[in-house]
């Protein structure tokens, strides 16, 4: 083979590993997004976030299975996803702000309940939905599944508008002193039930966009949630806690690491490694890599 | 093995719940007591045969295993009809193993020891057989008959196999590969011991064929992301994925496969477990032209086969289909051999019905006649090779006579 | 109230196989064998303030070690596999406790929490791919425990053979946790500072508990192994590492007969409500652990023994303003 077809070789192999990890990443960053505020402004690490995710994958489950499109039902999820998350949160999770640990459990609890539901609804099987956007661009010679174009794009989108929000609105800044000092913010008089309460809408719609958007690639089933879950929280410490870009930054590296590491290692070895990696490096930056928390 | 598919549920939306081994953590109870039921006989209540059917009516398997319970049902009814087995009717003591090993070791042991069953039909992954045989032939003494497809080497004295082997899955076909398809194989494989044990088989042939293997790798059964493999397929000019990667990563597999354009450029995709349950896993459009080898498929025109997939749809109306990857084929095959053996053997008791299966033999089952090899305890049976053609499988080619299973 | 308790318990058990028949008793069997792993997140979280979510992996390290010692080198005696298994959950214990609870900084709650959950499911992922370990479908086919040249089956044998494991591990908990070492972790569980503040070194002493609390994972993994016959990944996950959280959070934290009872109490309903409820089931029991994390935190214990007899709780905290507890992670 000549000079020229390996470096075409390799400029194919590094544009469909980037454009994979792309994909996984932004997935991730949506679910984490909306993890990690959860968690910076409330201290309350929610392991319900990934029946969030599920929610909204069986939103879109529900929404085809009775005739309707696929991508309607991508619009419905996160809005039906964020308003099961503000009813929970004004019934049940308020009652945790104060104690982390509480809250941890009575997360979970509330986890295991919806996810058993959806087991129940679904049959305790897996089930397919149609991709809404069939096929894929061709780039030279590789192929960009035209799905996983819409993740990106939509996900860029999103976190364009967040951010566009949260820097240049009123509405932004009050969420960003709630974040950063929630004490302070509200002895500034800001109305914390108020943030909080749309905050932990916002990021578990967020979580149900996630939710929605990925299920035409991964099957939907009640398990669904649970890794993403693991890889979240990970995401969430290893990123830092009170701020917007943590989350994120912890989200894309979680996602790099885990759709990266199995085209250079056995795909098991890859699995395992995703969560040392992480794990160790929270322990030695126990602040996270991005943290703006002042303690 | 597991094969599975869309479940609609469309009588009982609510279904009995499962807990998944393969990437599960659904946090529910140990529930030490699981679903179980029993199928009465419809007469000769005082002295029945009792049948045992350890099967997963729930989870990723499920759907097989309600395949098999249906069929089990569908056989002991049709014997029962016709005067039952040594004059005794079959009572049928139906346990849910729940695709979980744990639940299922608990639920064949009601099996074993609260129900007194003198034999157990189930079992649908290798390592649902492996979990439960223990139980069943060595501390419970009691005959076992494994229904599924499978990786071999399963010799224990006592447990006799229904389903295709390598052998009978990977002689023919292989070759019919290379010849539709071409010499480079890769095998994209689940991480557990049927794809390992059947790769090593099928590596042989495929060697003994003039083909060669390009790469075999094994993934966790819940990976979703397959691009890493599907760029090696397809930069490392590969003919023929010869596929064991299961749900739920069969289905993003393929959709991946065919999004990278592996078909459109002469690729051909096979699997060997994959029925018409599973073809409901994607669109199909995405698995246009996959090959598959098996015993049975819904378009072999024999009459036997047709009405008994009739009586089949007629009594099952739905999604749970009667196909050969759901271990429903094995069943059938593996009940009307015990009962032709039992008949001959005139007793019940296991040495005796052991010695007489293992000589058993049925003119007329699904996809033709069966018999068991004398002292090796697998069975012949006939083989198809059959093609996906517009989101249906088209049969293709059919063994000459009864392929032997070449185990033990 | 708590000893009355712990008697009755101990007169139950041990007059149970005279009761039931075989199938009842190895069902017994293993809800014994469950109640050490409870136990031993009890010592944690109700006496020391580790959240572990990952108890399993000991316990299922111990189980598959205890798989491979019989399988690939032929020891099945008791003698040789049940201490080896017990050291290894120690040792494994040891290790995850030098990572997570020792080093310059304390470790968050949440940072322990997660730390031992990710072990837990990172165990779980290798254990399913690892072919030597059987992957997905685990070691059957275990050989049964010998004593000498007596197997040890399951049945009555193995019953009491667990209950008295049961009982003597029960007793080393109870003269700990009411010794000297006790009361340091009584401390510590109210309030961390003041006792390091006072001149404890409180990590160490986590993971002291901690690295027992392995042990005792350890030497029920192996028991389990050689009771089922066989072992599986979910020994090792998440799945059964949450389990064992909700049985002593049901039962009642902090007074270790609570752990036994919520083992009991759990398992005993699930197997009633299985054949009729199954799909209910675990939503049940998900929204009976929201009840009692929002409600009862002192579990069902707590219907009968007083607060002062609790060595341990959580719950919501009273209204005063505390410190470092009130947002954030870290």
């Amino acid at each position: 083979m000549t000079r020229n077809q390996d470096r075409v070789i390799a400029v194919e192999n590094i544009v469909s590993v980037g454009f994979d990890l792309a994909s996984f990443s932004a997935i991730m960053v949506l679910m984490v997004t909306g993890l990690g505020v959860i968690a910076s402004m409330m201290g309350v690490f929610n392991f319900a976030h990934g029946e969030f995710l599920l929610l909204g994958a069986y939103t879109v489950y529900l929404t085809h299975s009775h005739g309707y499109p696929v991508w309607a039902g991508m619009v419905v999820a996160p809005f039906a996803v964020a308003l099961v998350g503000l009813a929970l949160e004004r019934g049940v999770i308020r009652f945790f702000y104060a104690e982390p640990v509480v809250a941890m459990l009575g997360t979970y609890a509330i986890g295991l309940v919806i996810r058993e539901s959806v087991r129940g609804l679904i049959g305790g099987l897996y089930h397919s939905v149609p991709d809404p956007l069939i096929g894929s661009f061709s780039l030279g010679a590789v192929q960009l599944s035209r799905w996983r174009c819409v993740i990106i794009l939509v996900t860029a989108i999103v976190i364009a508008v967040f951010w566009f929000v949260l820097t240049r609105t009123g509405l932004g800044l009050t969420i960003r002193a709630s974040l950063e000092n929630p004490a302070l913010a509200r002895a500034s008089g800001i109305s914390t039930n108020r943030v909080y309460a749309l905050t932990f809408a916002v990021g578990a719609g967020l979580a149900g966009l996630a939710g929605g958007l990925m299920v035409p690639i991964f099957s939907m089933f009640a398990d669904l949630g649970v890794r993403f879950l693991i890889q979240g929280f990970l995401a969430v410490l290893l990123g830092g806690v009170g701020s917007f870009e943590g989350p994120a930054l912890g989200a894309a590296v979680i996602g790099v690491l885990s759709a990266g590491l199995p085209w250079v290692l056995s795909p098991v070895l890859a699995d395992v490694l995703v969560f040392v990696i992480a794990i160790v490096i929270v322990k030695f930056r126990p602040a996270g890599l991005l943290s703006t928390q002042r303690s | 093995m597991p094969p599975q598919r869309d479940f609609a549920p469309s009588t009982a939306p609510l279904t009995r719940r499962s807990l998944l081994t393969g990437a599960a953590w659904a946090a529910g109870a140990v529930a030490l007591g699981r679903g179980s039921f029993v199928v009465p006989p419809a007469w000769g209540q005082s002295n029945p045969i009792k049948v045992g059917i350890a099967t997963d009516l729930t989870g990723p398997i499920g759907f097989a295993g309600k395949a098999n319970a249906n069929v089990a049902s569908m056989v002991a009814s049709d014997i029962n009809a016709k005067g039952g087995v040594l004059g005794r009717s079959l009572q049928l003591f139906i346990e849910d193993t729940a695709s979980n090993e744990s639940v299922a070791v608990n639920n064949v042991r009601k099996l074993i020891q609260r129900d007194r069953v003198d034999v157990v039909f189930g079992g649908i992954t290798s390592s649902m057989r492996n979990a439960i045989k223990d139980v069943i032939v060595t501390r419970g003494k009691t005959l076992y008959i494994y229904p599924q497809l499978y990786e071999g080497q399963e010799c224990t004295p006592y447990i006799f196999c229904t389903g295709p082997t390598p052998a009978q899955q990977c002689d023919e076909f292989i070759p019919w590969l290379i010849k539709n398809g071409g010499k480079r194989f890769a095998l994209p494989s689940a991480n557990y011991v049927w794809p390992k044990l059947l790769n090593q088989y099928a590596r042989k042939v495929i060697q003994a064929n003039g083909g060669e293997v390009v790469f075999e790798e094994y993934y966790p059964l819940d990976q979703v992301e397959y691009s890493a493999t599907v760029n090696k397929i397809m930069t490392n000019n590969v003919n023929v994925v010869f596929n064991t990667v299961i749900p739920p990563g069969v289905g993003p597999f393929i959709k991946q496969l065919y999004e990278a354009g592996f078909t459109k450029r002469g690729g051909r995709l096979s699997c060997v477990y994959y029925d018409e349950n599973t073809l409901n896993i994607n669109a199909a459009h995405e698995f246009e032209g996959l090959a598959s080898c098996l015993d049975y498929f819904r378009a072999i025109k024999d009459p036997f086969s047709a009405k008994l997939q009739a009586d089949y749809d007629k009594l099952y109306p739905g999604t749970v289909l009667f196909t050969a990857g759901s271990a429903a084929t094995g069943m059938y095959r593996g009940l009307k051999l015990w009962e032709s053996a039992v008949n001959k053997a005139k007793k019940v008791d296991r040495d005796t019905v052991a010695a007489a299966f293992d000589r058993a033999r049925i003119e007329e089952g699904p996809g033709g006649a069966a018999e068991m090899v004398p002292g090796k305890r697998h069975c012949k049976m006939n083989m198809y090779i059959a093609v996906a053609k517009n989101g249906n499988y088209e049969v293709v080619s059919q063994s000459k006579g009864l392929v032997d299973p070449k185990e033990c | 109230m708590i000893l009355v308790l712990e008697l009755v318990l101990l007169a139950v058990g041990l007059g149970l196989p005279l009761v039931l028949d075989h199938f009842w008793i190895v069902l017994a069997t293993r809800i014994v064998l469950v109640c050490l792993p409870a136990l031993s997140f009890d010592l944690l979280w109700g006496y020391s303030g580790i959240m572990s979510f990952g108890q399993a992996l000991f316990y299922g390290t111990a189980a598959y070690s205890a798989a491979l010692l019989a399988r690939d080198l032929g020891f099945t005696s008791i003698f040789v596999v049940v201490p080896a298994c017990t050291v290894i959950g120690l040792v494994l214990a040891l290790i995850m406790a030098w990572f997570l609870l020792l080093g310059r900084y304390p470790p968050s709650t949440i940072f322990v929490a997660l730390g031992t959950l990710t072990g837990a499911y990172a165990a779980d992922r290798l254990a399913r791919g690892w072919y030597y370990l059987g992957g997905q479908n685990g070691i059957p086919s275990i050989p049964p425990l010998t004593a000498g040249s007596f197997t040890i089956a399951e049945g009555p044998v193995y019953y009491y053979l667990a209950l008295v494991v049961l009982v003597v591990v029960y007793a080393l908990c109870r003269a700990l946790v009411r010794s000297q070492f006790g009361l340091v972790l009584a401390g510590i569980r109210q309030q961390e500072e003041r006792i390091s503040f006072l001149g404890y070194r409180v990590q160490h002493f986590k993971a002291i508990v901690f690295t027992l609390a392995g042990g005792i994972c350890g030497l029920s993994g192996a028991l389990a192994a050689f009771h089922d016959g066989f072992v599986w990944p979910n020994m090792l996950g998440v799945l059964l590492s949450t389990q064992i959280v909700l049985y002593v959070l049901f039962g009642g934290v902090g007074t270790l007969v609570g752990a036994v009872i919520g083992v009991a109490g759990i398992e005993y309903v699930s197997f009633l409500l299985a054949d009729n409820f199954q799909t209910f089931w675990p939503i049940l029991l998900g929204l009976l652990l929201l009840f009692v994390v929002l409600f009862r935190p002192s579990g069902l214990v707590g219907l009968v023994v007083t607060e002062r007899e609790r060595f341990g709780r959580f719950g919501r905290a009273p209204v005063r303003p505390e410190a470092g507890g009130s947002h954030g992670a870290a």
